[in-house]
């Protein structure tokens, strides 16, 4: 039995990251917006969206690469799985930050997706988006809502259903009895190809449906490979971090060197499938795909670039040898950089299209108000709109709008956005916010049980795993 | 490459852990291995030997440069200097098409270097007749040697009892 208690001066750093996680999302709702597309509070629920799928995903791949290894007889994991079950266990948490978006896409919300714009899929309508109309089938608030919920319920299912019979190993379990194993290994293997199904939707719903004209058939495994990546960075520095506090004394430098082997193959995975996915579309060359990278190497060149070299030139050059693999500092600057990549590189997935779809609903509300006025008789009446929050148009003169318009054909937009082009500050100060709801989230999780599994048939192994 | 005309004295082991027991010994009673055979791979010998870390990986990523280099710059050259042909209407210096030829002539380089240097470093290659001390230790046995040149009788006698107290099964010499 070897029990984690989080002592008061990590509880109070945590909090304190905590409220300024808190200070910088209000902030972001108050003043956050650029001033073009003032009241919409787009940055501040893309914001909060953008954290969520994140820190989500790492539960999610937590959870996939613990089934995973469990379904491969992997051995040497076994001393960590209490880790990395409460990580998963975190998809709790984003069931109910997912759902807030379900609900609020469901009741009209379109800042973020475009595609739940009012009337966009009716032909008789000001806004109608044939592309869009033409995807409505997967693409709307029901299936949105239903799909998020249903899906992160069964994801949460799975997580718990595993955590309680590794605890109940832990309990009415024996050295010898592999009878809990065997459960877990069953419960395992039936999630993988739900994971596999389902993740894959999800990514379509939750961040490719925000460039609503766009697909890509490579990004579900792209954002993937990006959670997967973060969730092994947080891991390194979780382990460390509890080494040094005395935990965890049977991981050595072999379970570190096999971790730093992921990352740095799942690095380059990531690099694998972004360039696979950006090389494809480039040659290819269809006007309504390359539109994606036209935007981001355009108007956002540091965001493009720049997640390139941090998510592939340093972890690939810095963990390419033996030894950086196994010294605490390499690994440390590595992880540290590399988490922060997978955080730029979803910015980088999200931010470019919400800011598009604001300007673009902007232009759109201010067109179609003439539009309303004799349209009123189909249903598109302009209190629908208002209730969105857009009844400061008043504000905003006739030729700032009339530059929106140009922008839309991709001339404007060029100058710094903060929050959009770049992380601003607000966007940090979020991240580190829920970076720390998610730690003390998993260290509340390792507390509640012991640290090791004190039955599980693998753990001598993993103990003296040996690469 | 091995030196010619090496008297060696060697003992078989039955077990690889009684192999790591007796390396360890050796090592604690100061004999001098020449090497040691094993069917396959064993963790923790190479540290209990002493053994430094190989540099074949060094020479395999100066090797996979090689091919990044030949690749990337004979690529830029053909299609921008010595015959530049417009390709789906992109430019003459498309990078990101270079990028799956120089990633497949880097592994090519880096393999075929790394097979090449391995196999010279081992003196393998086509026609060489590998010399083995007994042909088990490919396939059962593990094995200790040391080389005898110019040793005394109560050397010798010492690395033999070294070997009986360690549980070799079978003690042996040959010349290399």
């Amino acid at each position: 039995m070897v029990d984690f208690t989080i002592t008061g001066k990590e509880r109070t750093t945590l909090f304190a990251f905590m409220a300024l996680g808190v200070v910088c999302l209000i902030a972001t709702f108050l003043w956050g917006d650029p001033s073009d597309i003032e009241g919409h509070h787009t940055r501040f629920w893309a914001n909060i969206l953008h954290n969520s799928v994140f820190f989500t995903g790492i539960a999610f791949t937590a959870l996939f690469v613990t089934c995973a290894f469990t379904t491969a007889y992997a051995g040497w994991f076994t001393i960590l799985k209490r880790v990395w079950e409460a990580f998963y266990l975190f998809i709790g948490v984003g069931l109910i930050l997912m759902a807030i978006f379900g609900v609020a896409t469901f009741l009209g919300m379109h800042d973020l997706y475009h595609w739940n714009m009012e009337g966009i899929t009716d032909p008789d309508s000001p806004v109608y988006d044939e592309l869009l109309a033409g995807k409505k089938g997967f693409l709307n608030k029901n299936v949105f809502l239903i799909g998020t919920v249903v899906v992160l319920a069964v994801w949460y299912f799975f997580a718990t259903k595993l955590r309680s019979i590794s605890i109940a190993e832990d309990k009415d379990g024996s050295k010898g009895d592999f009878s809990f194993h065997y459960n877990i290994r069953w419960w395992a293997a039936l999630f993988l190809p739900i994971a596999a199904f389902t993740s894959a939707a999800m990514i379509w719903q939750w961040v490719m449906s925000i460039d609503s004209h766009w697909y890509s058939t490579m990004f579900a495994w792209y954002a993937t490979a990006s959670w997967f990546v973060s969730c092994l960075a947080l891991t390194i520095l979780l382990l460390i971090y509890m080494k040094s506090r005395g935990y965890m004394e049977a991981i050595t430098g072999e379970h570190l060197h096999d971790l730093g082997k992921y990352l740095f193959a799942f690095s380059i995975f990531w690099t694998y499938l972004w360039f696979s996915q950006y090389m494809l579309i480039w040659y290819a060359n269809v006007g309504e795909e390359t539109i994606y990278f036209r935007t981001r190497v355009d108007q956002f060149p540091v965001l493009f670039y720049v997640n390139l070299v941090i998510n592939f030139l340093v972890p690939f050059f810095v963990l390419m040898r033996n030894s950086t693999k196994r010294k605490y500092g390499t690994l440390i600057f590595v992880c540290v950089i590399v988490l922060f990549g997978h955080w730029w590189d979803f910015f980088q997935m999200i931010r470019p299209g919400v800011l598009h779809t604001a300007h673009e609903v902007h232009a759109m509300h201010e067109g179609g108000h003439g539009a309303h006025a004799t349209k009123d008789v189909s249903g598109h009446g302009h209190d629908d709109h208002a209730g969105h929050g857009h009844d400061d148009h008043a504000a905003h003169g006739h030729d700032d709008h009339a530059s929106h318009g140009d922008g839309e054909h991709g001339h404007g937009h060029s100058s710094f956005v903060s929050g959009f082009t770049l992380p601003g500050f607000l966007d940090l100060g979020t991240m580190l916010g829920f970076l720390a709801f998610f730690l003390y989230f998993v260290m509340g999780r390792m507390a509640s049980t012991s640290l090791e599994p004190a039955n599980d048939p693998f753990l001598e192994e993993s103990m003296h795993h040996h690469t | 490459m091995a030196s010619a005309n090496k008297e060696v004295l060697f003992g078989l082991y039955d077990d690889e852990e009684i192999l790591l027991t007796a390396v360890q010994r050796a090592k604690d009673d100061h004999l001098d291995i020449m090497d040691v055979y094993s069917p396959f791979p064993i963790h923790g010998l190479d540290p209990i030997m002493g053994l430094k870390e190989s540099r074949l990986h060094q020479a395999g990523f100066i090797y996979g440069s090689m091919g990044t280099l030949t690749a990337f710059l004979f690529m830029s050259w053909v299609f921008t200097r010595d015959w530049p042909v417009i390709f789906g209407g992109k430019p003459y210096w498309s990078v990101p098409a270079f990028i799956p030829i120089t990633f497949e002539l880097t592994v090519l380089f880096c393999a075929i270097g790394m097979v090449v240097t391995f196999y010279t470093i081992c003196g393998l290659g086509p026609g060489v007749e590998a010399k083995t001390l007994d042909d088990r230790i490919t396939d059962d046995k593990f094995c200790i040697a040391f080389d005898t040149v110019g040793q005394s009788s109560s050397e010798i006698d010492k690395l033999k009892s070294f070997f009986s107290s360690t549980g070799a099964s079978e003690v042996k010499t040959k010349v290399l």
